[in-house]
């Protein structure tokens, strides 16, 4: 099985330690991607898969074979850097072919591979040109046949989309995903951008201070975040986040914030005896709503600014002084939107975390 | 006749708004133009039968006689084959030295030993010429030099080295690597450390040993400053160490040692035929000219690199 696990990775530089013992399974032909902020230690995470940093402790298996001292170049892994690394001095069919001529194969074998390859990505008329005399996609799509050219058990992107504009980076997102589809090979793939995650991955690891968070699909990680910082990390806008203290009142839980008391759905470890208790509240932005319906709660709050994206509009307001975005569409008009004072949603929607810990209060229904 | 006058008031707002980097490019300029412009014009006495006491304007114009001289003169000729000569080693050997040396510091992983040596061979580079022809004469020297007393270790007579002509050359060119490599190889320690990191680690997953991407990397990546560095150096040709040679040689190695500057310093600042070896000194200059033009050209034909 091509997959890759993970096994108590620590790697430390001198006396401080960056990556504290994290545990990942990769299956066969998954695509994971590992998410998190700067320095988060996803890329160092991959680096030490592909052999580029030595692992301080824990154990690395690729194809069920322990790879901790395994040369890079006998881990059959392929790797595609985030400015591209192509060799300047030499032509895209040059730049593909590298690997396959430093492990000395057949020239006529290079030939027809790099032509395969080339053929994939629409580079065929390009394999003449120097990396200098092509566009950010191109050169990325050079890079990528670099590391499929070779028929890798595993594929290692280290944000690979970073160097290319918006609209450049939407279509190569979705070639990546083609591509993964076509050729099925298990890929790891690391992003600082939430929506790269969210539109590539079957799964996504979230990372933070060198500590795995939350894995889980796309959906998951968006319905049900395991604290506030996945909660606040996936979704775009993000998580709107509300300060608030428990009121326990007979048997149901309120959470009071400023001159609003919100009744709490039923959530685990979470009871009478929490009264007083610091919680954040969280409602994405995509669930909340302009106008009243049955079975809404309300709050109250002041509009700033509206944004307008086309079929939907950004919502800028403040409760409590603290921005809170909503997500809304204008159905081609925005006279409806400029008027709003108050802000609703389904008490069900509302995720509740921890003051101190930010770990979520999840539903009892969800934890049976 | 109004676009002039919209170009001049053009240039009149750009420099009022940019005075500051042209008076930061004014000493420059003006070291140029006085110590490298101006004396062109004592060029002129190539062309003249130059005399002190007429000036260089009063002297008559007398064509192409001293060129004519200077190739009617054997030791001018010996001059100009041992500066070609000279030249070619230099090119040869004391060229790719750095480049070598600079390869080699690179593939030192440990970092307290690279230091040390880069900071042992940049050393002799802050040694005067003179100190460093004393250093090479002595240890030359037949009767308490290094080199002579190592031979004497293994039955060889002493070797008068700097008497003998077929010694010159290496010495002239060893001494010269000897007391430069080091320092020119941090032009291509620069470029090296300007190289992608990502290029060798792309390399190491697909395979390449610290060899191959020594060929396939490094060396490719730092072409354009080797090439502009030889464009340079080409420039520079002929310009053969004058001090290192004047102060190495001596009449019994002339025949391999002495070249076109050195027999300009003896036709003009010791024979007083300013007038000679203005002509030598421009036909060098022409000579040097064309060579850097030319490599240029091949520069930016072949490899894209080029000083201008």
């Amino acid at each position: 099985m091509s997959g890759v696990t993970l096994e108590k990775i620590v790697k430390s530089y001198g006396k401080i330690e960056v990556v504290h013992g994290i545990d990942l399974v990769v299956a066969e032909k998954e695509f994971v991607v590992l998410v998190g902020p700067s320095g988060c230690g996803k890329s160092t995470t991959l680096r030490m898969v592909a052999g580029l940093e030595e692992i301080s402790a824990g154990r690395i298996t690729i194809d069920d074979r322990v790879v901790n001292e395994v040369a890079p170049k006998d881990r059959d892994v392929a790797m595609v850097f985030q400015n591209y690394a192509l060799y300047p001095h030499l032509n895209v069919k040059e730049n593909i072919a590298f690997g396959l001529r430093i492990r000395k194969e057949s020239k006529a074998n290079i030939e027809k591979q790099v032509a395969e390859v080339a053929e994939i990505l629409g580079l065929t008329e390009y394999l003449e040109r120097r990396p200098a005399d092509l566009s950010g996609g191109q050169r990325q799509r050079v890079a990528m046949g670099r590391a499929i050219v070779r028929h890798p058990k595993v594929f290692l992107f280290d944000e690979p989309l970073s160097n290319l504009d918006a609209k450049l980076r939407t279509q190569m997102r979705a070639e990546i995903k083609r591509l993964h589809k076509r050729l099925g090979v298990t890929s790891i793939y690391v992003t600082h951008d939430q929506v790269e995650a969210m539109t590539l991955a079957d799964r996504i690891v979230v990372m933070c201070d060198g500590r795995i968070e939350q894995v889980g699909t796309p959906m998951d990680l968006f319905n049900h975040p395991k604290n506030l910082f996945v909660a606040s990390f996936i979704g775009s806008p993000p998580m709107n986040q509300i300060q608030a203290e428990v009121e326990a009142s007979g048997d149901k839980l309120f959470a009071k914030f400023g001159a609003h008391r919100l009744e709490l759905p039923m959530l685990h470890e979470l009871g009478a005896n929490d009264h007083g208790r610091k919680v954040t509240l969280g409602i994405r932005p995509e669930h909340i709503m302009t106008q009243a319906d049955p079975d809404t709660d309300a709050i109250e709050v002041e509009l700033d600014l509206i944004e307008t994206l086309g079929s939907e509009a950004l919502l800028h307001t403040t409760v409590m002084g603290k921005p809170f975005v909503v997500k809304t569409e204008t159905r081609g008009d925005l006279s409806h939107l400029e008027n709003v004072r108050a802000l609703h949603f389904k008490p069900d929607m509302l995720k509740v975390f921890d003051g101190v810990n930010g770990d979520v209060f999840d539903h009892p229904e969800r934890l049976k | 006749m109004a676009n002039l006058s919209d170009k001049s008031r053009w240039l009149l707002r750009h420099f009022r708004r940019e005075w500051q980097i042209y008076l930061m490019l004014a000493p420059a300029v003006i070291w140029f133009l006085t110590f490298l412009y101006t004396p062109m014009y004592g060029l002129q006495v190539a062309f003249k039968d130059y005399s002190i006491f007429k000036g260089v304007a009063g002297s008559p114009w007398i064509g192409f006689e001293h060129f004519q001289t200077l190739f009617d003169n054997d030791d001018f000729i010996r001059s100009l084959k041992n500066t070609a000569i000279l030249s070619a080693y230099n090119l040869l050997f004391a060229f790719p030295a750095p480049i070598i040396l600079a390869l080699m510091f690179n593939e030192i992983l440990n970092q307290w030993y690279k230091k040390g040596a880069q900071t042992i061979v940049y050393l002799p580079h802050f040694i005067s010429t003179v100190i460093l022809a004393g250093i090479v004469l002595t240890a030359f020297s037949p009767s308490a030099g290094i080199v002579n007393t190592v031979l004497g270790w293994f039955g060889v007579d002493p070797i008068y080295f700097m008497s003998k002509p077929e010694w010159f050359r290496p010495i002239f060119i060893g001494s010269g690597i000897w007391q430069e490599a080091g320092f020119s190889s941090i032009v291509f320690l620069a470029a090296i450390a300007g190289v992608n990191p990502s290029l060798y680690e792309s390399a190491v997953v697909d395979g390449a040993s610290r060899w191959q991407m020594m060929w396939k990397i490094t060396i490719p990546s730092i072409l354009p400053t080797i090439l502009i560095m030889l464009i340079i150096r080409i420039g520079n040709l002929l310009e053969v160490s004058f001090e290192l040679v004047l102060l190495l040689y001596q009449p019994a190695t002339y025949v391999t040692a002495d070249v076109v500057n050195t027999f300009i310093y003896r036709q003009g600042i010791q024979s007083g035929q300013y007038d000679l070896a203005a002509a030598a000194g421009l036909f060098n200059a022409v000579v040097a000219f064309i060579l850097v033009m030319t490599a240029n050209a091949l520069s930016k034909r072949f490899s894209r690199t080029s000083l201008w």
